[in-house]
């Protein structure tokens, strides 16, 4: 019996453990297990395999029954998934149901979730603009939050590893505040957005129209056709899961790179109760896990434990992780572990029509759009609000039928294609600012279905963000009317936070411990062989799409960990 | 090798194809049930209201194209219960009408009166009877516009474009 105890112990023995198989879990996977180690991928959800698990990828649009509209049965049974752009017909097999993964709302908090392997990388809008050292150097040189303890020069060379690997569109604009990365060919800018960046940049110095830099292979380079993936296609159809690999996700990418390399055992259904701390060690051990179909608890170990359960998720299972040593939660002494947590601000959107170019129209379908780079407080303090904000900006020609009429004309109306004026649009995506007073913590008595405390959720806006929306309005208002558009309409959509599904922080990285929970290499001060390199460990948010620099961290941090580990000092 | 990996994505994507996997059918199944919102008789007057909308001609029309399925499932699924009533009332209140117009049920009315009742309703003062058909209407056109004879021989729809041109001339015609 104790023979067998000790076998059964070592099948359960690995070098590293990755709980999550998301962007930044895939990234963990790929790199630890490309550098051997054995190492035990968990994903709480089921497995889906590239292309064999898109059951709606091909399905033309007449073939869903209610043309991609929700049922009202499920709209009205997933309130919070509803709210979500990308919750269809075609897709909402890859959101978390609302009713089976519940949590406390202290203050209104959309929080969606994708649970199965990949998790939000088959969702994810796609776009990916590195940091600039600006962004680094707000939270010092504003005075919020704690100072990040590492700068662009440090991930430099691991945005450029992981661009390469995923594929990366762009064009390289030289623009100081959002620095070039390593590209694919870009997508076009089309007629009228190529005329507002001139009209901008001739307005004004220090404002840039750009094309949208995304994960989408352009031009396939030799290690893209070697994970099997091709050329974009430009279906736009990439919340169904893209059968063609055209665009970057966990289950197209790393994590086959990783089943290939013969070192990683994927465990699906797999709720990662807590991380396991031994007294004697003074390191983590392994992890607790609750088999999501037997409810069983099982133990794993390893020497490394990369915790990539996205950002709120990796809260709850340190705060979860309690001990003699860890009272409060695993890491913290300080008591900061949940707090300072942060999104982005979506809320506003301006949008227009242009009359000129009607001669011209666009051609196939696009997967990108174009993009207005941080142009706000970037070199110094120059608004009544901190920080500042980023914005997409994209022009469509519109067409439509004439629906007036019934019988043959309506008919005849329906078949001719009649084209309208430029229609353009632009949306914020703000940086707010990390609070004490935003914070995740565990509900005392309320457990989930599996066991787990319920998560409380208390993170809301603040003046800073209703400044940033006023001023958004205003500015890019005065742009679009500068350009000669008509009809400038501004709009707040008062959505929740959450929504904008960047949520980020809790677990922040910084200098000191007494002030942060990770250190520059994104391990826990007080427990060094845990790595938390997903939207927990931001201490800011910046205004750049996230998931890029949740992989060049990933892939940093795996690096460090293994020439640790490797020089015994983990 | 591009070309061969992406046949060979396509290939097993439409194997995939087959049959939808049970979670991913079981967020529909409960919500589709075998049963109509509307009667035999109902169904049959709402398939000539959608073929009066968009008769055929040289080109299918709504009603041979099944727009009154499609207009009854969105209705019975995503519509509220006070939508579903006015489907019902309306359909009913259309065929009594025929037949106090004309002396005969709407399915047996001519083209001529069929397309007079319906303009009327699209005309009328009474807020119900215009948010009934407007409701049908619109459903109608989408019915028919997101059809599989309208998108593959009418409207030319591309499923994989491969491309985009941000400048092209509009075509003439």
């Amino acid at each position: 019996m104790a023979n067998f105890n000790i076998d059964s112990k070592k099948a359960r023995t690995y070098d590293a453990i990755v709980i999550g198989s998301g962007i930044s879990g895939g990234w963990s996977a790929k790199e630890l297990t490309e550098k051997g180690l054995k190492t035990l991928v968990l994903e709480r959800g089921r497995d889906v395999q590239h292309i064999k698990d898109y059951p709606t990828t091909n399905m033309m649009p007449w073939e869903f029954e209610h043309r991609e509209r929700l049922p009202k049965e499920i709209a009205d049974a997933n309130p919070i998934a509803a709210r979500c752009y990308n919750f269809k017909e075609s897709s909402m097999h890859f959101f978390a149901k609302d009713n089976e993964h519940p949590y406390i709302q202290e203050k209104p908090f959309d929080w969606l979730r994708g649970y199965q392997v990949g998790g939000k990388s088959l969702l994810w809008a796609r776009q990916t603009q590195r940091w600039s050292k600006y962004d680094f150097e707000g939270p010092a040189r504003d005075q919020f939050a704690v100072e990040w303890p590492i700068g662009y020069d440090d991930l430099a060379p691991w945005y450029s590893h992981v661009e390469k690997f995923a594929g990366i569109t762009g064009n390289k604009d030289g623009i100081d505040a959002l620095p070039d990365g390593e590209f694919l060919p870009p997508h076009d800018l089309n007629c009228v957005e190529k005329y507002f960046k001139e009209q901008v940049s001739k307005q004004y110095k220090d404002r840039h129209i750009i094309i949208g830099r995304a994960a989408h292979i352009t031009e396939p380079q030799q290690i893209h056709l070697d994970q099997g993936r091709a050329k974009c296609q430009h279906r736009v159809m990439c919340e169904r899961g893209c059968p063609f690999g055209g665009y970057f996700s966990s289950n197209a990418s790393t994590i086959p790179w990783a089943a290939k390399t013969g070192n990683m055992t994927l465990r699906p259904h797999s709720v990662v109760h807590s991380i396991i701390y031994d007294d004697k060690t003074q390191k983590a051990s392994g992890v607790r896990v609750i088999d999501a179909n037997t409810k069983e608890m099982i133990e794993f170990y390893a020497n490394i434990i990369f915790l990539n359960a996205a950002a709120l998720n990796s809260n709850l299972v340190l705060l979860n992780s309690v001990s003699s040593r860890f009272p409060n939660g695993l890491g913290n002494d300080n008591g900061l572990l949940g707090k300072y947590v942060a999104f982005h601000n979506y809320r506003a959107t301006v949008s227009g029509e242009y009359e000129g170019f009607l001669d011209s129209t666009t051609d196939g379908r696009r997967p990108n759009s174009g993009y207005i780079p941080r142009f706000r407080n970037v070199y110094k303090q120059e608004t009544d609000f901190l920080r500042g904000y980023a914005a997409g900006f994209g022009a469509n020609r519109n067409t439509y039928n004439d629906r007036n009429g019934l019988g043959e004309s309506l008919k005849a109306g329906l078949h001719e294609t009649k084209y309208g004026n430029w229609s353009v649009g632009s949306h914020m995506m703000g940086e707010t600012i990390p609070k004490e007073s935003n914070y995740v913590m565990l509900d005392k008595n309320e457990k989930d279905p599996f066991g787990m405390p319920k998560l409380r959720i208390s993170v809301d806006y603040d003046d800073n963000d209703e400044k940033m929306i006023k001023d958004y309005m205003e500015q890019v208002s005065e742009m679009f009317t500068k350009a000669g558009f008509t009809n400038v309409r501004t709009n707040d959509n008062h959505r929740n936070p959450g929504n904008d599904i960047h949520e980020m922080g809790g677990v922040r990285m910084g200098k000191d411990p007494k002030t942060s929970l990770l250190n520059k290499w994104n391990q826990l001060h007080h427990c060094k062989n845990v790595f938390v390199t997903d939207g927990a460990c931001m201490t800011s948010t910046a205004t750049q799409n996230p998931s890029l620099t949740y992989m060049a961290l990933s892939a940093r941090a795996a690096d460090y960990a293994v020439k640790q580990m490797k020089a015994k000092n983990l | 090798m591009e070309r061969r990996v992406a046949l060979k994505s396509m290939a097993v994507a439409m194997g995939a194809m087959a049959g939808l996997p049970s979670w991913a059918s079981g967020w529909n199944k409960s919500a589709v049930a075998k049963s109509g919102l509307l009667s035999a008789d109902q169904s049959k007057n709402l398939t000539m209201i959608v073929e009066t909308i968009i008769p055929k001609t040289d080109t299918p029309g709504a009603g041979e194209l099944g727009v009154g399925d499609f207009v009854q499932k969105m209705v019975k699924d995503c519509y509220d219960s006070k939508a579903q009533a006015s489907l019902a009332s309306g359909v009913s209140n259309i065929d009594e009408q025929s037949i106090q117009r004309f002396g005969k049920s709407f399915v047996d009315a001519s083209k001529e009166q069929r397309l007079q009742i319906l303009s009327d309703i699209e005309k009328s003062s009474d807020a119900t009877q215009k948010g009934f058909f407007s409701m049908v209407k619109n459903l109608t056109i989408q019915g028919y516009m997101t059809s599989e004879y309208v998108m593959t021989n009418i409207t030319h729809y591309e499923m994989i474009p491969a491309r985009y041109h941000g400048c092209v001339p509009v075509k003439k015609g």
